[in-house]
C-alpha cells in the first residue's frame, strides 16, 4: 500500500505495510529520531507528534490511516540555529532536563495543550501531563517552568 | 568560602538541554543506519532446564540472516566477585529469558522471523523460584559447578546457592542480649524488586575494526563493558574499544555489562556493524532490578533508649547469577548499622541464587530497603519502650567519634545537626494535617546512611590556544548532569576559565584512563578529583610559562577571568591564549593528567568478613520526612508533603541538586507505594510493560522541599559528595513509617499498594514468616 502525507512540511510517500506505526516511519524511514519509541503502547507519550494540529501518540497511528495528513514532529518546532520553541526555551532556562528522552514528547503535548488553554492552573498542567511519563525529574520542576512560562506569556499579552 | 569554591559554585544550566529539547540528541538507539545489521536474542522460555539439542541450520537459511552466535562463540564467564555468568546459556538454563543465541539479519523483521526456525530441545528441571526454596537443605544448586568458577575477589564465604556471604561482628552481642535491663525487639521484613524503566533500553552497536571490537553502547560503565567483552570473547580487553553517546537514563541498570558483547561477536562474524536493542518487554522481563530481600533485625534496648546490641540477617535474591548483589552484601552492615550508635552488633548478609532473572544495581541499591527495615524497626523499638521516635533518633544517631558496624570511627557530627535542620524546615513549611480531610493521617521522619562509591578514575586536560580546555575522562552523561555541570564548573574554577570554555569529551576507552563508571554517586567526587589533579598540572605549566613571559615568579601569579595575572593587580599580566601559544613554541602544548582512587579507610581488625570495602571512605546521610493521608475505604495512600535534609558535602550547583532530589524522591515514592514486581509460577517477571508496572505520573507527586546540609567531612574535591544517588535512600522508610502511624498497624512489606493497605487495615495481611531464617544468628552463617 502507498500512502502520501506531509511530514514537517515536506511531501512524503510511504510504500509498505499500512499497519506500520507512524513512529517507525518517522524514525526508520525519515531518520527523525527526535520522536522516541519508548513503550510503543500509548502509555508514555515520548512519541507524541501533531497530526493535523492534534497532539497524538505516533506509536498508535498506523500509517495507513494517515493518507493526506500533515504530521509535525519535534524537529519542526525550531529550525536550524534559530531560537527554540518558547516553551522549550522556558524548560532550558529552568534547567529541568535530565536524560532528556521524554522531553520531545513533553514539548509536543504541552505546546499543543498551552495553545488551547491560555490560562491553565497548576492542576490543569499536571492533568495535561498525565500521558507523558518522565522517569528522571519527578515532574514538579517541569510544572514550575510551565507555570512560569504561562505567567510570562500572560504578562506579555496584557 | 575559598576562592576555589567561589569560582566554582553556580547554577550553571546544562549545555545538552537545547539539543535534547529539540530532538537532535542522538542516543545510542537513535543511531541505526540502513547498512547496519539488526540483531535479536533467542531466549529461554523455561526458568530452569538442560539444553538437549540446539539446531541453527534452518535459521541460518532464513532470508536476510547473516550470522548466529551461541555460547560456543563466547566461552568466557564474567561477574562481580565470582565469574559465574556466561553470555549465553551453554548446557544449563538458569532463568526465563536467558539468552541462548543471537541472530543478526538485514532487518529486524528478518531477524525476528528467523527466531522461529531455531530448534531447541530442553529437558526442564524444577525451578527454585524463591530464596526459601534455594536455601532448603536438600535444594539443588542453581550452579552445579560453583566450586570451579574463577574467584575475582577473595574473602567471601560461598556454598551451593549462597553466592556470597559477608559478615560484620563488633563487640559481644550475646552478652548484651542476656542483660537483665534490656527489652528485645524483633522485626521481620520482605520487599520485592524495583524495575528501573530507563526510557532508552539497553542497546549497543558493535563494529569490528582493524582487528578490534568497537562497541557503542548505552552504558554507565564503559570499562566494565570493555573488560567483560574481553573475558567472554577470550580476548585481551585492550582489543575492545567502548564509546558512549548520551544515555537515556540508567539509574544503575546500566552499571553492569549485559547484551553489549553480543554485538562485538556478531560484528566479527559478519564483518558488518550490528545493532542490538532490547524491546520494552525484554528490557523489563530481564531487568537487573533492585533485588527482592528478606530481613530479620533484633535489638536489645534499655528503658532509656540505649541500643545495647543489634543483630540482623539479610537475604538478597541475586537471581540466576551473582552480579551486583555479591558486592552489595558489603553494604548491608553500613545501612543497617551505620546510622545509630550500637553497643555491639553482628550482621550477616547473603546473596542467594534462584532460577529468576538476575538482579543488579539500582540507585542506592539495598540501602533503600535496609533503611526501610531499620527505620520501621526503630519505630517498633520506640513503641516497645514507649519513647518518642524523634527523641529516640536524636539520642542515638551516630556522632563524632562513634564506631560503625565494622569498627570504623565516624568523623563529625552530621546526622544530629541534620535532625535539627529538619525540625527547622518543618517549622518553616508548616504541616498539612488539615489536607487529610477525614482520612487517616500520618507523619514520620526517617534517617538513612549510604556511601559514595569511590574507586579509580582518570582525567586528562588539554589546554588549547583559543583559551579553551578539553577534558578527557571515561565519564558518561546519564542524565544526572555531572558531565554537563559539576565537572566543567570544577575545571573552569581551577583554571580561571568560564565553564563554557571547557569541552567535555564523551567516554572513549581508547582516549581516557580507567574508570569504574558513573554510579554510586561517584562522578563528581572521583572524576572531579581526577580532574582537579589534571587541572593542577595544567596550572603549574601555565604559570611557569607565564612567569617566563612576565619575568615574574610563578608563585606571584594567579589565574582569573581567562588571564594569568600578577596577584593583587587585576587586569595585569597576559591572556591564557598568549601563554598557551608561547608554551607551544617553547616547551610544547600544555596538558595535564590526574587520577584518583579509594582512600581505603580502615575498619577495626577482625570486624569485617567477606566485605569488598571494610569501611566507608565517604559516608553520606539523609533525613526525610513524609506526611500521608490514607483512605480507609480504598487503602489509597496520598502523599501530602515531603521534606528532605541531605548531606551534600558542598553544593556546587544547588539548582541541579534540587532537580536530583525531586527526581530521586519520586522514584522512591514509586517504590514505596505502587511499583510492584512479582515472579510468576514459571519464573517470569510478571510486570513487563508500562501497563502492568506502575511508575509515578505527574498527578501522583508533590513538590519536595529540601535543605542542603553542607560542611560534613569529605575527601571529595572541594568537599563535595555525590548528590544524585541518595535522594531515593529513605523514601521507603519515611512513607512506611508514616503509613504505619496513620493506620496504627505494623508495615512489614513494600510497596504499600491499596490492596496491601486494606489488608493491613483489616488485619488480614500476614506478617512475614521467614521460617528459613534460623532463630540463632550463627546458624545463618557458613562459618559460625
Amino acid at each position: 500500500m502507498t500512502v502520501t502525507l506531509t511530514i514537517n512540511g515536506s511531501a512524503c510517500r510511504f510504500t509498505g505495510d499500512p499497519m506500520t506505526p507512524l513512529v517507525d516511519v518517522l524514525r526508520r524511514e525519515r531518520f527523525l529520531t527526535g520522536t522516541k519509541a519508548v513503550c510503543r503502547e500509548g502509555f508514555c507519550g515520548a512519541c507524541t507528534v501533531e497530526v493535523d494540529g492534534m497532539a497524538v501518540m505516533s506509536c498508535l497511528r498506523p500509517i495507513g490511516l494517515l493518507q493526506g495528513a500533515a504530521v509535525t514532529s519535534i524537529e519542526a518546532m525550531s529550525t536550524g540555529d534559530g531560537p527554540l520553541h518558547p516553551l522549550a526555551a522556558a524548560l532550558e532556562a529552568a534547567d529541568v532536563v535530565q536524560c532528556g528522552m521524554c522531553f520531545p514528547g513533553m514539548v509536543m503535548s504541552l505546546s499543543s495543550f498551552l495553545r488551547d488553554s491560555p490560562a491553565p492552573t497548576r492542576t490543569d498542567v499536571k492533568a495535561a501531563m498525565a500521558g507523558n511519563i518522565c522517569r528522571c525529574t519527578g515532574y514538579e520542576r517541569i510544572v514550575d517552568a510551565v507555570m512560569e512560562f504561562v505567567g510570562h506569556r500572560q504578562g506579555v499579552r496584557s | 568560602m575559598t576562592d576555589d569554591l567561589a569560582a566554582t559554585v553556580m547554577d550553571l544550566p546544562r549545555r545538552d538541554a537545547r539539543d535534547k529539547l529539540r530532538g537532535r540528541t542522538r542516543y545510542t538507539n537513535d543511531r541505526a543506519r540502513p547498512d547496519m545489521l539488526q540483531a535479536v536474542l533467542f531466549r529461554a522460555t523455561v526458568p530452569a532446564g538442560r539444553i538437549v539439542r540446539l539446531d541453527l541450520s534452518e535459521a541460518l537459511k532464513c532470508p536476510g540472516v547473516r550470522g548466529i552466535v551461541t555460547a560456543a562463540d563466547a566461552p568466557g564467564q564474567y561477574g562481580i566477585g565470582i565469574a559465574d555468568h556466561p553470555l549465553f546459556a551453554a548446557e544449563v538454563i538458569r532463568y526465563h529469558g536467558e539468552p541462548i543465541a543471537a541472530i543478526a539479519a538485514d532487518t529486524l523483521e528478518d531477524a525476528r522471523a528467523a527466531l522461529a526456525a531455531i530448534v531447541l530441545e530442553v529437558e526442564p528441571v524444577a525451578p527454585l523460584l524463591t530464596m526459601a526454596d534455594a536455601l532448603a537443605t536438600d535444594a539443588r544448586p542453581v550452579h552445579e559447578d560453583w566450586r570451579s568458577y574463577d574467584v575475582l575477589t577473595e574473602g567471601g564465604a560461598r556454598s551451593g546457592n549462597i553466592a556470597w556471604e559477608a559478615k560484620s561482628v563488633r563487640g559481644d552481642v550475646d552478652q548484651a542480649f542476656a542483660r537483665a535491663d534490656v527489652t528485645i525487639v524483633e522485626s521481620r521484613f520482605e520487599v520485592g524488586r524495583q524495575s528501573h524503566v530507563p526510557f532508552e533500553p539497553r542497546v549497543a552497536i558493535g563494529r569490528w575494526e582493524d582487528g578490534r571490537a568497537h562497541i557503542e553502547a548505552s552504558t554507565q560503565v564503559p570499562w566494565t563493558v570493555r573488560n567483560v567483552t574481553g573475558r567472554v570473547m577470550q580476548l585481551p580487553p585492550g582489543r575492545v574499544r567502548v564509546t558512549v553517546p548520551p544515555v537515556g537514563g540508567g539509574f544503575g541498570l546500566k552499571f553492569d555489562a549485559s547484551i553489549e558483547p553480543v554485538t562485538a561477536l556478531l560484528a566479527r562474524m559478519t564483518g558488518l556493524p550490528v545493532m542490538l536493542e532490547n524491546n520494552r518487554q525484554e528490557e523489563m522481563a530481564t531487568c537487573l532490578c533492585r533485588e527482592n530481600a528478606e530481613i530479620v533485625i533484633r535489638s536489645a534496648v534499655t528503658a532509656d533508649g540505649e541500643i545495647a546490641a543489634r543483630e540482623a540477617v539479610v537475604l538478597m535474591d541475586c537471581g540466576a547469577y551473582g552480579g551486583e548483589q555479591v558486592f552489595l552484601t558489603t553494604m548491608t552492615s553500613h545501612t543497617l548499622a551505620g546510622n545509630y550508635r550500637l553497643g555491639a552488633v553482628r550482621v550477616v548478609s547473603r546473596a542467594v541464587y534462584t532460577n529468576t532473572p538476575p538482579n543488579g544495581a539500582f540507585r542506592a541499591c539495598n540501602g533503600v530497603y535496609n533503611s526501610f527495615a531499620v527505620e520501621r524497626h526503630t519505630d517498633e523499638i520506640c513503641a516497645a519502650i514507649d519513647m518518642d521516635p524523634i527523641a529516640f533518633r536524636k539520642r542515638n544517631v551516630l556522632r563524632d567519634g562513634d564506631p560503625g558496624p565494622t569498627g570504623q570511627i565516624f568523623e563529625g557530627d552530621v546526622l544530629g545537626p541534620m535532625l535539627e535542620r529538619m525540625d527547622a524546615l518543618r517549622a518553616k513549611t508548616g504541616t498539612l494535617k488539615e489536607r487529610a480531610d477525614g482520612r487517616l493521617y500520618g507523619r514520620a521522619m526517617a534517617v538513612g546512611t549510604w556511601f559514595i562509591f569511590v574507586g579509580p578514575s582518570a582525567a586528562t586536560i588539554n589546554l588549547n590556544a583559543d583559551g579553551s580546555a578539553t577534558l578527557v575522562t571515561s565519564g558518561v552523561e546519564i542524565g544526572s548532569g555531572t558531565m554537563m555541570q559539576s565537572l566543567p564548573q570544577i575545571v573552569a574554577g581551577q583554571l580561571g576559565l568560564r565553564p563554557d570554555q571547557i569541552v567535555v569529551r564523551e567516554a572513549d576507552t581508547d582516549a581516557s584512563g580507567l574508570d569504574v563508571g558513573v554510579g554510586g554517586g561517584r562522578t563528581t567526587v572521583s572524576i572531579g578529583a581526577a580532574s582537579m589533579g589534571a587541572s593542577a598540572e595544567v596550572r603549574e605549566k601555565l604559570l611557569r610559562s607565564a612567569g617566563e613571559m612576565l619575568q615574574t615568579a610563578p608563585r606571584d601569579l594567579v589565574l582569573r577571568d581567562g588571564r594569568v595575572e600578577i596577584a593583587g593587580r587585576p587586569g595585569s599580566g597576559v591572556g591564557i591564549p598568549e601563554v598557551v601559544s608561547y608554551a607551544q613554541s617553547t616547551t610544547g602544548p600544555i596538558s595535564g593528567t590526574g587520577s584518583f582512587t579509594a582512600k581505603n579507610t580502615p575498619a577495626m581488625s577482625g570486624c569485617a568478613m567477606g566485605h569488598f570495602i571494610d569501611a566507608l571512605d565517604i559516608p553520606v546521610f539523609v533525613v526525610h520526612e513524609a506526611e500521608v493521608a490514607v483512605d480507609p475505604e480504598t487503602g489509597h495512600v496520598e502523599v501530602l508533603a515531603y521534606r528532605v535534609v541531605q548531606d551534600v558535602g558542598r553544593a556546587l550547583n544547588r539548582r541541579a541538586i534540587m532537580g536530583q532530589i525531586q527526581g530521586g524522591v519520586v522514584q522512591g515514592l514509586g517504590y514505596a507505594l505502587h511499583e510492584e514486581v512479582t515472579i510468576t509460577g514459571d519464573g517470569r517477571i510478571a510486570q513487563d510493560s508500562f501497563e502492568t508496572y506502575r511508575v509515578p505520573l505527574a498527578q501522583d507527586v508533590v513538590p519536595v522541599v529540601a535543605d542542603l546540609y553542607e560542611g560534613a567531612p569529605s575527601i571529595g574535591p572541594l568537599g563535595t559528595k555525590g548528590a544524585g544517588e541518595v535522594p531515593i535512600l529513605a523514601v521507603g522508610a519515611a512513607i512506611a513509617c508514616a503509613v504505619a502511624r496513620a493506620i496504627g498497624k505494623p508495615v512489614s512489606r513494600l510497596p504499600l499498594t491499596p490492596p496491601r493497605v486494606l489488608r493491613l487495615l483489616h488485619d488480614i495481611e500476614p506478617a512475614p514468616a521467614l521460617s528459613h531464617v534460623a532463630r540463632d544468628w550463627r546458624a545463618n552463617t557458613l562459618i559460625p
